[in-house]
């Protein structure tokens, strides 16, 4: 008889780490998703301003500059999904990334104290994006590995946990410089 | 900065006439020490005699005796090389440093204070002794840099109410200015759980170390293979570790071949590198000329200032300008 208790409590127990450590990397999920939104919101509160600073100036990338108002728009809008934030994400540092490429075909543009400084708040912020994504992404692996790995994947059915997406590091990220290259250019 | 190579040829062409000089006290220094070596030994014998003698033999007679000899031993020995050493320093450590960058400045008997290492966060227990020498310090590329030898240690009380001493920390520790914004803490330590109980049971016990902060996985195989991370906040982590940062940690781990503990605090970066002995004293019993003896001055000083060039601290970044 205490034996049959003996096992079920250690069972009961088992169980109740295992839902205890389920919930708390869904939590970290949420929690570092919270603070790469904060970046990813500030880099979009930068757009606006870098639109009226260099628009005018750049009248064949009109395009770009709809685009990227387009998408700020977008991610503005109310109660839109995780996941459509991170493509949101990934088409945004793209954009700006053209527009920034672009401005270097200006020289006036690239010379002007404000686009500098818009240039250097953004390069900040984009850092600090990358960091984020990085901590996400470590967030989201450790919470699909229980999801996935025995004994944890029994738990995680029944509570209905589904995998997550990571950030996807953007080629241009992942290339390292190739020099000779640089040279051949 | 001047290069590896070019500080060894300065240690061996423009210092030659003054390690020349100090090699000539060096051999007088270790004939004397030698000297006083034997007749402080037959001295303490006799002595010993003669107690025995008086009194019989006893394991504390014998234990006191004993301590004696090398606790009074050591004070004459450190009086013996007082001058020599001095004068080393003066001659041979003050200008590799000047020469290394003119703006640093050198004080052989001061060192670095007490509350960086405390801010450092990198040592947990508590110090009831510190102490340490060779201190420099300067700006180099607008960044401000010190280091010095540290010894610090934790006094235990033994059974019987004496005091035992254990090293917490012996080498070098170095203080200078990170070009980004932070303000939580962040420290990485060498990782000793994960490669001795290997991946599984090494990061469980590394996530349960109740006296640091939130453990921080790296997304770099060989730097979190040789490190472990712990940080008041996971993002702002990877903001400071970014992937060129480790790469960078990680070449100046190898270079410095010993165990390396870092932390980022306040606006600053701390690197403790563990030698476990006193470094930037003259040699008394081999050769200043000798090259290895050389090397290790000459190394070990262009390891720590180049840390402003190596860790790319000087590029200063937008948030900084």
């Amino acid at each position: 008889m205490s034996t049959n208790l003996i096992i079920l409590g250690v069972i009961v127990i088992a169980l109740i780490l295992m839902y205890n450590s389920l919930v708390s990397k869904k939590n970290q999920v949420q929690n570092i998703f919270a603070g790469v939104d904060a970046q990813l919101k500030k880099r979009y509160d930068l757009i606006p301003n870098l639109v009226a600073t260099v628009s005018k100036y750049m009248e064949h990338e009109k395009s770009l500059f709809t685009e990227v108002t387009k998408l700020r728009a977008e991610a503005n809008r109310p109660n839109i999904s995780d996941e459509h934030k991170i493509a949101l994400d990934a088409k945004v540092s793209s954009a700006l990334g053209s527009i920034m490429v672009a401005v270097e075909n200006y020289p006036e543009l690239k010379a002007n104290e404000n686009v500098m400084h818009l240039q250097a708040s953004l390069n900040e912020v984009e850092e600090q994006i990358s960091a984020a994504r990085r901590a996400y992404n470590q967030a989201v692996t450790d919470y699909n590995n229980a999801i996935e790995m025995f004994p944890t994947n029994f738990m995680a059915n029944a509570m209905n946990y589904i995998k997550k997406d990571v950030f996807q590091i953007t080629e241009n990220e992942r290339k390292n410089v190739n020099v000779k290259e640089l040279f051949n250019s | 900065m001047k290069s590896l190579s070019e500080l060894t040829d300065f240690y061996y062409k423009v210092l030659f006439a003054a390690l020349k000089k100090l090699e000539k006290d060096r051999k007088q220094l270790q004939y004397r020490l030698i000297v006083v070596a034997i007749l402080f030994t037959l001295f303490t014998f006799a002595l010993y005699s003669f107690v025995f003698s008086m009194m019989g033999s006893s394991s504390d007679i014998m234990m006191f005796f004993a301590f004696g000899y090398f606790a009074l031993g050591a004070i004459i020995y450190k009086m013996l090389i007082k001058d020599y050493t001095k004068e080393f320093k003066e001659k041979v450590i003050h200008p590799l440093i000047k020469e290394l960058d003119s703006n640093l400045n050198y004080e052989s008997k001061q060192h670095l204070s007490q509350k960086y290492f405390r801010d450092s966060k990198l040592f947990n227990s508590t110090i009831d002794r510190y102490s340490g020498n060779d201190f420099v310090h300067g700006e180099i590329d607008d960044i401000h840099i010190e280091f010095s030898d540290i010894h610090a240690e934790k006094r235990h009380k033994s059974s019987k109410g004496k005091d035992n001493w254990s090293t917490v920390f012996q080498g070098l520790f170095i203080v200078a200015d990170f070009h980004k914004h932070f303000s939580g803490s962040t420290v990485v330590l060498p990782d000793s759980a994960q490669s001795t109980f290997g991946d599984l049971i090494g990061g469980w016990l590394q996530s349960k170390n109740a006296s640091r902060e939130e453990l921080v996985k790296m997304d770099h195989p060989e730097f979190e293979k040789e490190f472990v991370v712990y940080a008041s906040d996971q993002i702002e982590a990877r903001y400071i570790l970014s992937h060129s940062l480790m790469q960078k940690l990680l070449v100046f781990k190898k270079r410095s071949k010993h165990p390396l503990h870092i932390s980022f605090v306040g606006q600053s970066i701390n690197l403790a590198i563990e030698y476990n002995k006193d470094l930037f004293e003259p040699s008394v019993f081999r050769s200043l000329l000798d090259y290895k003896i050389a090397m290790e001055y000459v190394q070990t000083l262009h390891l720590c200032i180049g840390i402003v060039e190596e860790l790319k601290l000087n590029q200063k970044l937008w948030s900084k300008q």
